[in-house]
């Protein structure tokens, strides 16, 4: 491969940048469905009512509030023991 | 594992690359990787949503697939399509809000 100049070279890291956090944004999205289809939705009907979308929103937020409870406590006692 | 019924896969759209221009193979190639590509990831959205309205649409398996079951399994693709938009937006709306999350949530 020739060598890229400096202003390719940065389109190329951008691009690469783009892709990666469209991936991890897809990536995240799958994630979310297999901890929410299971809490919210039980059976089926023939379209999302309130209650189910309600249950979504909250499953996101809530494991949105538990993985910061959990980063920020892992924090404090890294903080504290210096193990 | 293949299922039974799947799809056999696609042969590429000619056999052998013209030998004058080198790069002419590289289209060709290209697009024989995007449709298998393509191919692969609907045989895993298959197999994934057969496993998951499986568990949601049939309880004790009888004799034949009855009409409830049916109904359950049309109802649970479209739901899932749903349930995929509404996360989406979800977490286009909370990534709005607080950008500096993108980074912990990231696996």
């Amino acid at each position: 491969m020739a060598e890229l100049g400096e202003a390719d070279e940065a389109e190329l890291q951008r691009l690469v940048a783009a892709e990666q956090q469209k991936a991890q944004f897809t990536a995240q999205v799958h994630h979310f469905m297999e901890l929410c289809w299971d809490k919210c939705v039980e059976k089926p009907g023939n379209r999302l009512d309130s209650r189910t979308e309600n249950c979504l929103s909250s499953c996101v937020d809530r494991f949105i509030d538990t993985t910061l409870a959990i980063t920020s406590r892992f924090a404090q006692m890294v903080q504290k023991g210096g193990q | 594992m293949e299922a039974s019924w799947s799809t056999p896969p696609p042969s590429p759209s000619s056999s052998s690359p013209p030998q004058s221009s080198p790069g002419a193979a590289d289209p060709q190639l290209r697009r024989f990787v995007e449709v298998e590509t393509q191919r692969q990831r609907a045989q895993q959205l298959v197999h994934h949503l057969t496993e998951l309205c499986w568990e949601k649409c049939v309880d004790k398996p009888g004799p034949r697939l009855d009409r409830r079951a049916e109904v359950c399994l049309v109802n649970c693709v479209e739901r899932f399509i749903d349930t995929s938009q509404f996360i989406l937006n979800r977490l286009e709306q909370t990534h709005r809000a607080r950008p500096l999350l993108s980074g912990s949530l990231a696996d």
